[in-house]
């Protein structure tokens, strides 16, 4: 590389010289991404007004059909869903988890990151399992006589709700974690000392303060949520498919790019929409510290 | 420049995989105990003939034979489909033809040969029930699979649009089997959905195998074969043949496909005699070669399809080649709903 | 006082319990496939009649388990190697360039990893299908790499934010190439950031299942996909069977993280 062979004894003066950009460094990375993820995704999108006529057809045909306009609604239902559950079940836990004493801390992180890192299909295939009608769930409820008749949890709403929020759940603890942590305990002690109640601090101190970390948490599940197929796919029944699966039926049951494309876009378009509000919102830094 | 681009990089993409010697190809079907079978009957009998190994792979898809046909990279050379498919996709063009100077067709039953086409397969449709969740007093006819006050909870059928379905819901609501075609589609979507809810759709063989056995759905309608697979694992199934509907599958050759020549010369093992006979004794569905029957156990060959006493229906191939597209489309927005 | 576990008072136990019940909701699916890879019943009656090897027999008298495991770890290397490498220049760029519209190119390069993967899978599919790529070992590496790019650049950007550049012109004054001050003084300061970046391609690329769905042909095919064709056919115990060596296999993984990121604090 051209940019790094010259040599000054005065660095920070050398920086500039040498430096006159730094583009070349990223001139790689923008390749691939241009050639095999831009031009490939503009395509696809022309396909949806280019067949099989030019036009908007297609796009008539998806938004003029109840067919498809329920699977784009059922698929934000199920995504809110997913992403009110992760946060109610995910604040106390990450809320413990940033006071809890360090051993049983670490407990509990490593079965957070065993439950996320364990391959996505190994998890559906067994919520698969035990959510059937004579499923170990199923059964275990009736020998306690909680219920007579088995539960219909699977092929079902109640299957795609419960599988996905188990997969979400690890997006949303781990980074709110960070973000309760990173609060001033001195300001809750304040509040104490003031008279508050524990309620009224927790509802009126640490919520607020863990807002912002909430919001981002659940934009990004509920935009994870949208586009998510594997899960839906095994968990849901035909009455409740979801936008990934359309899309991957338009293309690969009936090679209908058109439509497929169509599909698409209004799907890329929603998560662009969520991704640019994110990112004004919290910035660049915020998104994927989950993994971290 | 993009263009010169993508020339290299397809350049780059075809010396990185040098496709290997004619030394294998590829068979595709339905998956689970038939795909098992047909691998055993026949793939690996023409692998110790030829040394040609024989790569499986599966499910079947039809979209997936229409991409690669389109793209002209057709990597299934044998294909089992449905027989109304094979000839749909015949007439489109989306098949090569056989050469019945390699594959014998004299000997085979001639419902199933068209020039695109040979019959893999022939099964029935029949109703299957739990016996150990249920009780020796299952669903007897179609009429009983869609009477959800005398036969109570879930019922599974088959998922994709095809021959069988349709026509259950049509026999159900006491239409005579000599009238069921033309299909009348409103009457068959209205008997469905009085059972709708209580459907639990299987898309696969070893699927309908395990809602079935698990209770998941204490009874349905299946492949003959899979219950008689099922029988053989040692789960307690009832059948019931009243009014089966029969339908063959048919093993055809995607357009271009790589390996066509070999294509040909499993196609004629796998519609021998013998090899017929084996994949019959092995499924219990019927064999398409005429003199496969003698080849075979005198007592197992009575249970066939073909050789049943019971009141028999044929699904009509040609209606539904010509239909498929239209019957598909209700099918599956009806599904949606 | 919310923010200290012992002085929560009644409310430690409320959300002590909460939070174990929780852990055990994301614990039962992952023992309870342990436990059915080794029941007898075929059809997952559970719990089993009895309990048996003879999944485990039957995944590995398969050579096909095998063959995509091998492929998936093939991929899945050389994602990471490429990732590692794309993502640390692209991370130089980005953190140390100063041209215009770098934080335009910074999350157009975040974008894969928000965007619907299915988008991507079924695009370049399309693409694929035209230039000859699909089914290539080049076709995945491509998809996997574009995938697991935006994971690289978040850790190994992190870790050269925080990476004190000063050190690396404190070597360059003693007369140190500016190459060389880099690959000995400023790699070694963010080697934890490479590490991640490592660790999160390879799972990314050995994990993935949409886009390798539509990439793979009859030979060439990773191990989730012959996971997920196995389940849309057949429930069989030879696919807990499966999942119950990849569960191990990130227990390990985990495990040897852990060690390592000691090794790097020492």
């Amino acid at each position: 590389m051209s940019v790094m062979t010259s040599t000054t004894s005065f660095a920070p003066e050398l920086r500039q010289r040498r430096r006159p950009s730094g583009f070349a460094y990223i001139a790689p990375a923008l390749l691939l991404i241009a050639l095999f993820f831009i031009v490939p995704i503009a395509s696809l999108l022309l396909r949806s007004v280019l067949e099989p006529t030019p036009g908007l057809s297609n796009y008539a045909e998806l938004f003029g059909s109840w067919t498809y306009v329920r699977i784009f609604a059922n698929t934000f239902l199920v995504s809110a869903l997913v992403t009110l559950l992760s946060v109610i079940i995910g604040f106390p836990v990450a809320w413990l988890l940033a006071i809890i004493p360090n051993r049983w801390g670490s407990v509990l992180f490593a079965i957070i990151l065993l439950s996320m890192w364990t391959n996505l299909l190994a998890r559906t295939y067994a919520w698969m399992v035990l959510l059937q009608r004579t499923g170990v769930i199923n059964k275990t409820l009736i020998n306690l006589g909680l219920i007579d008749q088995p539960l219909v949890m699977v092929n079902n709403l109640t299957g795609v709700t419960i599988g996905m929020t188990y997969i979400m759940l690890p997006f949303i603890i781990l980074p709110l974690r960070g973000v309760i942590k990173d609060i001033e305990p001195g300001i809750l002690q304040a509040a104490a000392l003031c008279g508050a109640t524990k309620w009224q601090c927790l509802w009126g101190v640490l919520i607020p303060l863990a807002l912002p970390g909430i919001a981002s948490g659940a934009l990004m599940v509920f935009v994870m949520s949208l586009g998510y197929f594997v899960t839906p796919a095994l968990l849901g029944g035909t009455a409740n498919m979801m936008v990934a699966e359309m899309i991957a039926q338009f293309v690969q049951s009936l090679v209908n790019w058109g439509m497929g494309g169509a599909a698409a876009l209004v799907l890329l378009v929603v998560t662009l929409l969520l991704y640019a509000i994110q990112l004004r919102l919290f910035g660049v830094g915020r998104i994927g510290q989950e993994g971290q | 420049m993009r263009k010169s681009f993508i020339m290299a990089a397809a350049a780059a993409a075809i010396a990185f995989t040098a496709p290997a010697f004619a030394t294998e190809m590829v068979f595709t079907s339905w998956g689970g105990t038939t795909q098992d079978a047909q691998k055993a009957a026949w793939a690996d009998k023409f692998t110790a003939e030829t040394k040609i190994n024989v790569l499986q792979d599966g499910p079947t898809d039809y979209g997936k034979i229409k991409a690669m046909v389109e793209s002209g990279n057709v990597n299934w050379d044998v294909v089992d489909v449905e027989g109304d498919y094979a000839v749909q996709a015949g007439n489109k063009g989306m098949l090569e033809k056989l050469d019945f100077k390699v594959i014998d067709k004299s000997k085979l039953d001639p419902r199933f040969v068209t020039d695109y086409s040979v019959g893999s397969f022939y099964y029935s449709f029949i109703i299957g029930f739990n016996a150990d969740a249920v009780g020796a007093e299952g669903p007897k006819t179609w009429a009983d699979l869609f009477d959800t006050t005398k036969f109570p909870g879930k019922r599974t059928f088959y998922k994709w649009s095809a021959p069988g379905v349709i026509e259950a819901a049509l026999l159900a609501d006491g239409v005579t089997p000599d009238k069921l075609y033309p299909l009348d589609l409103d009457r068959a979507f209205k008997k469905l959905d009085t059972i709708k809810k209580d459907i639990i759709w299987w898309s696969g063989g070893a699927q309908s195998q395990q809602l079935l056995a698990s209770a998941e759905a204490p009874y349905g309608m299946f492949w003959n074969g899979r219950l008689t697979a099922l029988k053989a694992t040692g789960v307690n199934v009832g059948e019931s043949w009243e009014q089966n509907i029969t339908a063959a599958d048919a093993l055809v050759v995607p357009k271009s496909a790589k390996n066509r020549d070999l294509a040909m010369k499993f196609i004629a093992l796998a519609t021998s005699a013998q090899g017929q006979a084996d994949m019959a004794t092995a499924t219990g569905y019927a064999p398409v070669n005429t003199q496969s029957g003698q080849l075979m156990d005198a007592a197992l060959r009575k249970t066939l399809p073909d050789q049943q006493g019971a009141s028999q229906v044929n699904a009509d191939m040609r209606y539904w080649a010509e239909h498929r597209d239209e019957i598909g489309e209700r099918w599956y927005a009806w599904q949606a709903k | 006082m919310l923010l200290n576990f012992d002085k929560l008072g009644m409310w430690k136990w409320v959300l002590t319990g909460f939070s174990v019940l929780v852990a055990l909701f994301l614990l039962v699916p992952i023992l309870f496939i342990v436990a059915l890879s080794f029941g007898s019943s075929q059809w997952l009656i559970f719990p089993p009649p009895g309990w048996t090897l003879r999944w485990y027999q039957e995944l590995l008298a398969d050579p096909r388990w095998l063959e995509s495991a091998l492929t998936s770890a093939k991929i899945a290397i050389i994602v990471t190697l490429c990732s590692v490498i794309l993502g640390l220049l692209a991370s130089f760029g980005l953190t140390r360039g100063r041209f215009a519209g770098r934080e335009t190119l910074r999350a157009l390069f975040l974008t894969p990893m928000i965007m619907p993967v299915v988008v991507l899978a079924v695009a370049l599919y399309a693409f694929f299908l035209k230039i000859g790529l699909n089914g290539t070992l080049l076709g995945f590496v491509i998809a996997h790499l574009i995938l697991a790019l935006p994971f690289s650049i978040i850790s190994i950007g992190n870790a050269l934010d925080s990476f004190d550049r000063s050190i690396e012109d404190a070597a360059i004054l003693c007369g140190a190439h500016p190459l060389e001050a880099k690959l000995r003084v400023t790699l070694p300061g963010i080697r934890h950031g490479l590490f991640a970046a490592a660790i999160f391609s390879f799972l990314v690329s050995w994990d993935e299942v949409v886009v390798a769905i539509f990439m793979a042909s009859p030979t060439l095919q990773t191990l989730p996909v012959k996971i997920w064709a196995t389940l849309r056919q057949d429930l069989t115990p030879v696919i807990a069977a499966a999942s119950t060596l990849l569960v191990v296999f990130t227990v390990v993984l985990m495990i040897v993280a852990a060690l390592l990121r000691k090794g790097f604090k020492s």
